[in-house]
Order: structure tokens, then C-alpha cells, then sequence
């Protein structure tokens, strides 16, 4: 059994890399082309980093007001797609929906909001919300089944009204993994809103795909060290007001 | 106070819990529920508030009808049903004080309450319940920094908190160590002699057999026995605890 599987991965990766054409030998041909081009980036060129900060505080806009609408937008949806809090009628088409939406990225999204008002950050953010919202329900939904029934049979058990229930005995037993994953999916859009300039819809990558198409890659080198520095300021402070959550 | 006639019980997917179950209890007596893990005791005061659905029999608690209620019914109901779990059941990130005010949820006005506010008067009652208790100084502390007999007292002060005519115990002291356990049926005992209409389920006979008026021994989902502690013989507790 387990031979015959070992069997199967082996041929499946051998024909996995026949399809995609992965030649070692071709990457090692182009090993310096790739030298050439990190070269052709040095030194950056400081006179763009007006514009690549410009750009980079665009990015964080797009993705803390994206996150910040997507974390009220998903309240309601963790609560109707959790099983434990849901009726049946409402959990089955509630989680069906939210994984149809969920299956679609970010960047897909961009492309349709720029379709659909125009170029700019808004669609980014549009896009931000529209991913995250549901990405987030999920994992709202997954805190509310997860809670500890005790306080919530406490709290029935004293004659409160549902929603007195759901605001008294799980409230508060989810409200700190809520707000830990709007942080996460905050250092996640940072990184997701990078790229959303390259679809037209606003922030650094817009700079970044600009000064690659003009061949100016000393400019795009000082753009790529500007998203490298500002993501892990987002992380680091992110992930330490995580910490103090928990 | 309490009248239950053939309260039967079946759980998902097909387990009798509960068969066939009469039990009049008065005002003012403590009565002590016994028997073997899973003869029935938790299954039967979860019933008495509704937290178990009754598949059939009727129970009345405090003159208010439990089965047959409808929703506003049984809330109105469980107002005046305190209860107190096991596992304490705190809300472990809230304060002390909040947890004891989430006794007053039944009663004050529901928008207001979902916003965190509540009247004065309330929050009086909450502090006066905590101080009956002896935890007054713990306020403002977080529930889960507490003691486990802590907790459990300032279970019972949310339960004082509803004005009930009866309080639940489900195995109160079963998570506590001997010295607590006394702690805690004392405070239940005082809490009888005011008038209050309790009923505890305990593990220990000897406990039971000490604070309780009447002992009530559950096997196999019915009553085995119903008497006063001094009627409790090695005939009655092998008829209660005995295999097969």
C-alpha cells in the first residue's frame, strides 16, 4: 500500500515536471540574466523615493480601511455561518456562499472593481473588502464554534434574551481571536495591496510596474526596498499588538 | 415550588436519560440528587430550566409552567431559577462584578443591557450579592485570575443575583478539594435557611448525607429513592450505587 503510493507521487511529480517544462538545466542557463538584472538595480536611485514613500502609504490606506470595513462587514457572517449559533436553513447556504467568494483572490477582484469604477485606489479597496470580508467570516465563524459552551448555558440558564446570550457568553470569549485575525489579515492585504497597482488599482505596485515597464530599474530597486520596509513595519507592529491580545 | 410528573428524556440519537421521573419538591428544603454518572442527575436539573428539552411530562417551577412554555415563558421562568455549574461558568475575561450582573440579564431593559449598561439599582444588587459571598474585595478582578472556590462563589452570587425562589447545583464542589467543599455547601446551607428552595447533586454521600433535608437517589434514569437523609440505609445506597 504504501509502496504503491510512493509509486504514485513519483510519477505524478515526474509528469508534474514534464508539464511545466521545469528544466534545471534552463535555470542554471539563466542564472545570469538574473545577475545582470539585480546589478542593473544597483545603487537605487533616491530621487524616486518621494514617490515610493507616496506610493507605500497609499498601499497601507487601501489596507487598513479595507480591513476595517471588512472586520464590521463580517461580524454579522461569522454569526450566521457558525453551526453552533446558526439555524441549519441559514448555516448551509451562509457557508456555501462564503466559500464561493472566498475561492477568488484578491487581484481577481481588483481587475473587476478597475472594470467597474475606474482606476485608482477605491477599487483597491473595494477588492480588499471584498476578499477579506469573507476570508474573515470564516474565520470569525470557526472562534464562535469554538467557544466554550459553560458561559453561554450560564448565561441561558439566568433568562437573558439570545442576543443577550451571544453578547454576554460568547462576545467575550471571541472578541480578542476576532481582533487577532483582523491584525493577521492586516499584514496579509499590506502584502496582497502591493500588487493591486499592477491591475491599476492603486499604491506602490502602480510605481513599481511603471518603472519596470520604462527599463528604469535603479527606480524600481528603491520602490521594491520601500514595500520591503514597509511590510515589516506593518508585521512587527502588528504582530506585537497580537501578542498582548492573547 | 417544584412539581415534575413523568419527565421523560431521551438525548440524541436515542439515549433514555430520563424515564418516568415524579418529584414534588417544597419551598425551603434542600434536596440532595444522588446516583451513579449518568443515572440521570445533570440530565434532570438541566431539565427543570429548559437547558434539556423534555420529550415528554410536564414540570412546573415556582408556579410558572417550564414545559409547554413558550420562549418569552421559559425565560421568564428561568429568571427565577438560579444555577450553578461544575465548571463554575464564568465568563473567564470579564470582571467579577460583570459576571455577578449577568444575573440580572432576565430583568433589565434588553437594548440598553446588549450596550453594557444597567441601572444603578442593579449594579448595587450585583456588589450586595458579591459582598454575601465574601468576594466584595475581588470586584474588579478578572474572573479567570481567581480561585477555583473563588469561582464558584462568585457563581452562586450571579445566581443570588436573579432573586430566585430556587437555585441548581450541578455538582458544585466535584472540581474543589474537601476543605472547599465545605466551604461551598455551607454557603449553600445558609442560603436554604433564608428561605431559598435548593437542588444540589453531589457525588459524595457523606456530603449529602450532611447538608441535605432530603435525599433523592436516581438509577437508570428514575427515582430509586426518595427519603430524609436518616432513612439513607446500606440497603438504600446499594439499591442507589449497586451494578445491575
Amino acid at each position: 500500500m504504501k509502496k504503491a503510493a510512493a509509486f504514485v507521487a513519483v510519477v505524478v511529480l515526474a509528469w508534474l515536471v514534464w508539464d511545466t517544462g521545469a528544466d534545471p538545466v534552463r535555470l542554471a542557463r539563466g542564472l545570469p540574466w538574473i545577475l545582470d538584472f539585480v546589478l542593473r538595480m544597483l545603487p537605487p536611485d533616491p530621487s524616486v523615493l518621494p514617490a515610493a514613500l507616496v506610493g507605500a502609504l497609499k498601499t497601507v490606506e487601501i489596507a487598513l480601511l479595507g480591513t476595517a470595513v471588512a472586520a464590521i462587514l463580517a461580524l454579522p457572517l461569522g454569526f450566521v455561518s457558525a453551526r453552533n449559533v446558526a439555524p441549519r436553513a441559514v448555516f448551509y447556504p451562509a457557508r456555501a456562499v462564503l466559500n464561493f467568494f472566498r475561492s477568488v483572490d484578491t487581484l481577481v477582484y481588483a481587475l473587476v472593481f478597475v472594470a467597474a469604477v475606474g482606476l485608482g485606489p477605491f477599487p483597491g479597496v473595494l477588492a480588499v473588502v471584498a476578499y477579506t470580508t469573507t476570508s474573515l467570516a470564516k474565520l470569525y465563524s470557526e472562534a464562535v464554534e469554538g467557544v466554550d459552551p459553560g458561559p453561554v448555558d450560564a448565561i441561558t440558564a439566568t433568562g437573558a434574551t439570545e442576543l443577550q446570550v451571544l453578547r454576554f457568553g460568547v462576545l467575550p470569549q471571541v472578541l480578542p481571536l476576532f481582533l487577532s485575525y483582523v491584525l493577521y489579515r492586516l499584514e496579509t492585504n499590506i502584502r496582497a495591496a502591493t500588487v493591486l497597482g499592477f491591475v491599476g488599482a492603486g499604491g506602490i505596485g502602480f510605481y513599481l510596474q511603471t518603472y519596470l515597464r520604462m527599463i528604469d530599474y535603479r527606480a524600481a530597486s528603491t520602490v521594491l526596498l520601500v514595500t520591503v520596509a514597509m511590510v515589516m513595519v506593518v508585521d512587527a507592529i502588528s504582530s506585537r499588538l497580537r501578542d498582548r491580545l492573547v | 415550588m417544584i412539581e415534575v410528573a413523568g419527565l421523560r428524556v431521551v438525548l440524541p440519537p436515542s439515549t433514555v436519560a430520563l424515564d418516568g421521573v415524579d418529584l414534588v419538591v417544597r419551598r425551603g428544603e434542600l434536596v440532595i440528587v444522588l446516583g451513579r454518572s449518568g443515572a440521570g442527575k445533570t440530565t434532570f436539573l438541566r431539565s427543570l430550566n429548559r437547558l434539556v428539552e423534555p420529550t415528554g411530562g410536564t414540570i412546573r417551577v415556582a408556579g410558572r409552567a417550564v414545559t409547554g412554555a413558550g420562549a418569552d415563558e421559559v425565560r421568564e421562568a428561568r429568571r427565577h431559577i438560579g444555577m450553578i455549574f461544575q465548571q463554575f461558568n464564568l465568563v473567564r475575561r470579564a470582571s467579577v462584578i460583570d459576571n455577578v450582573l449577568a444575573g440580572r440579564l432576565g430583568y433589565v431593559p434588553s437594548l440598553p443591557s446588549l450596550l453594557g449598561r444597567f441601572p444603578s439599582a442593579d449594579r448595587e444588587l450585583a456588589r450586595a450579592c458579591l459582598e454575601q459571598v465574601g468576594l466584595a474585595h475581588l470586584a474588579e478582578r478578572r474572573a479567570d485570575t481567581l480561585s477555583g472556590g473563588e469561582q464558584q462563589r462568585v457563581a452562586i452570587a450571579r445566581a443570588l443575583a436573579q432573586r430566585p425562589e430556587v437555585i441548581l447545583a450541578d455538582e458544585p464542589t466535584a472540581s474543589l478539594d474537601p476543605a472547599l467543599t465545605s466551604t461551598i455547601m455551607g454557603t449553600l446551607k445558609a442560603i436554604n435557611a433564608r428561605g431559598l428552595t435548593l437542588v444540589v447533586s453531589q457525588h459524595q454521600l457523606e456530603t449529602a448525607l450532611a447538608y441535605a433535608t432530603r435525599i433523592v437517589g436516581f438509577r437508570q434514569g428514575r427515582v430509586a429513592f426518595d427519603g430524609p437523609p436518616a432513612a439513607v440505609t446500606p440497603t438504600v445506597v446499594r439499591a442507589i450505587y449497586d451494578e445491575s
